[in-house]
């Protein structure tokens, strides 16, 4: 069921995800040919025209970005929250298989959106020689790895593969936390989008208020000095259990709105 | 084994009791008109047996299990509101039908989408607020459930509208299941009900047949409606 929801959630996104990366490629483009004489100054128009087709694409990179974080929002509100969710809520499918296929599409166009920016800026760049020096970089890049020691390139790689973890789970955790604060205001008879504000900077400051009171707590009781003071870790040991710190505590934030969210679908749903 | 079962069924709105200790069976192979004026309690009772709500008491099932993901593959449901994506085209709206129920009979939907000169390609937003209840009603009704809940079918069209609605329903539910149609509008439901239950103010005012009530009180369910329901 959840590939069935995927499926029909990247239709509804795609509509509107796609035409942005166009309009990207397009600028992209148009960017490119305009570093190619246009902003040179000779002809005034063509220098006007250049900077209009330059600013575009930059509205474009933003306008991706933004799209992309207002879809996440967006998709949950009117597909579950609003008349649809009458829809939604009535298919032979659960709560969490809603909550993730919503997830995985808007993480998917994060990520996308992201890869999208990165290819237009190369499109950008693009000039005769480009190719030719993209894949000198490239080449020396690969040398310099083979310079590296064994575990010097393993840690490297580690470290790469924690912090897009890290990235990624924060994404998640971040479209959950706009998640919890509207699934717990539509429960509420009226005023529901100003009770999901409520809830937001709510939820918010529950957390930070507990987040301090934990660490005055654990310094109040030594907590750290006491559990590494035997343990006298090397650099790489300490970045790794840094970013494996770090990784825990997103984890911890995300399933605590997730809890958030289910417990008020299931529980408080109050469609109007 | 009823279709839909409720005993000692309680929902509040705070302080107010939306359901109040409500007890009722609806068996297979009935049409039901669950009646009542606005505020009764009508959408509150078939939004619990959709599982859009929590009770906050009692007992309701559907074919035997609590509503949820098993109850939903059984239940097709029409809501008061226009609920389909406005941007899908008709197509995909039968795509996303054929998905997620096995039991949608898509060539049926798409006669009937002829019938009211549909095209595939048209989208949902692109229709006027009369065909989009229609298309709407279009889709449930193509499903070969054990239950339809209509939630005011015919509530804010016109005469003609409420016939086509009505036809929709008689011409194409599954005669093993339950048809429930919440309303207020008795005269057009009545001839094709077989059973009603008066619903006030969060309680069973009554349940009986049709044709029970024709001759035991000797007048029209919409003659009772008016006496029981009187300012």
């Amino acid at each position: 069921m959840l590939r069935k929801l995927l499926k029909h959630e990247f239709r509804a996104t795609g509509r509107i995800m796609l035409p942005m990366y166009l309009i990207l490629l397009v600028t992209a483009v148009g960017s490119n040919l305009a570093g190619r004489g246009m902003l040179d100054g000779r002809y005034h128009i063509l220098n006007i025209l250049g900077v209009l087709i330059v600013t575009a694409f930059g509205i474009a990179i933003c306008g991706a970005l933004l799209m992309s974080f207002v879809l996440m929002i967006q998709r949950f509100y009117k597909n579950l929250l609003q008349d649809e969710g009458y829809l939604m809520f009535t298919l032979p499918a659960s709560v969490h298989q809603h909550i993730w296929s919503k997830l995985i599409v808007s993480s998917v166009w994060f990520i996308v959106t992201v890869l999208a920016i990165i290819a237009a800026s190369l499109v950008v760049a693009y000039q005769g020689g480009f190719l030719r020096e993209l894949l000198d970089f490239l080449r020396y890049f690969l040398e310099g790895l083979r310079k590296l020691e064994v575990s010097e390139a393993f840690n490297g790689t580690i470290y790469l593969a924690e912090f897009a973890v890290l990235m990624f789970l924060s994404l998640v955790a971040f479209s959950l936390q706009f998640y919890a604060a509207l699934a717990a205001g539509h429960s509420q008879a009226n005023h529901k989008l100003l009770w999901s504000v409520v809830w937001f900077f709510g939820i918010q400051f529950a957390l930070q208020f507990a987040g301090s009171l934990l660490i005055i707590g654990s310094n109040e009781l030594d907590v750290f000095n006491r559990l590494f003071s035997h343990w006298d870790p090397s650099p790489t040991v300490a970045i790794h259990v840094g970013l494996l710190m770090a990784i825990g505590c997103v984890i911890i934030y995300g399933a605590i709105f997730y809890a958030i969210t289910t417990f008020f679908l299931k529980k408080h749903l109050n469609l109007e | 084994m009823p279709v839909l079962e409720c005993k000692g069924l309680t929902k509040r709105f705070g302080r107010t009791a939306a359901l109040d200790e409500v007890s009722l069976t609806v068996e297979p192979g009935r049409i039901v008109g669950l009646l009542g004026p606005n505020g009764s309690g009508k959408t509150t009772l078939i939004k619990l047996a959709n599982g859009l709500l929590t009770p906050d008491g009692g007992y309701i099932a559907v074919c035997g299990t609590a509503p949820g993901r098993e109850s939903h593959s059984l239940v097709s449901y029409l809501p008061e509101r226009t609920a389909i994506p406005t941007w899908m085209t008709a197509r995909q709206l039968l795509d996303f039908y054929g998905d997620f129920y096995q039991d949608f009979r898509r060539e049926a939907a798409e006669e009937m989408l002829d019938h009211l000169g549909i095209q595939p390609r048209q989208a949902v937003k692109q229709m006027s607020k009369g065909t989009r209840e229609k298309v709407q009603l279009i889709m449930v009704m193509s499903r070969a459930a054990k239950l339809y809940l209509l939630d005011e079918p015919i509530g804010g069209v016109d005469p003609a509208t409420r016939d086509y609605i009505l036809s929709t329903i008689i011409g194409n539910y599954n005669p093993d299941a339950a048809v429930v149609i919440s309303t207020h509008l008795i005269a057009d439901v009545e001839k094709v009900l077989d059973e009603v239950i008066f619903i006030s103010q969060g309680r069973v005012a009554l349940q009986s047949t049709v044709d029970g009530i024709r001759e035991e009180k000797g007048m029209s369910v919409d003659a009772l409606f008016r006496e029981v329901f009187k300012c």
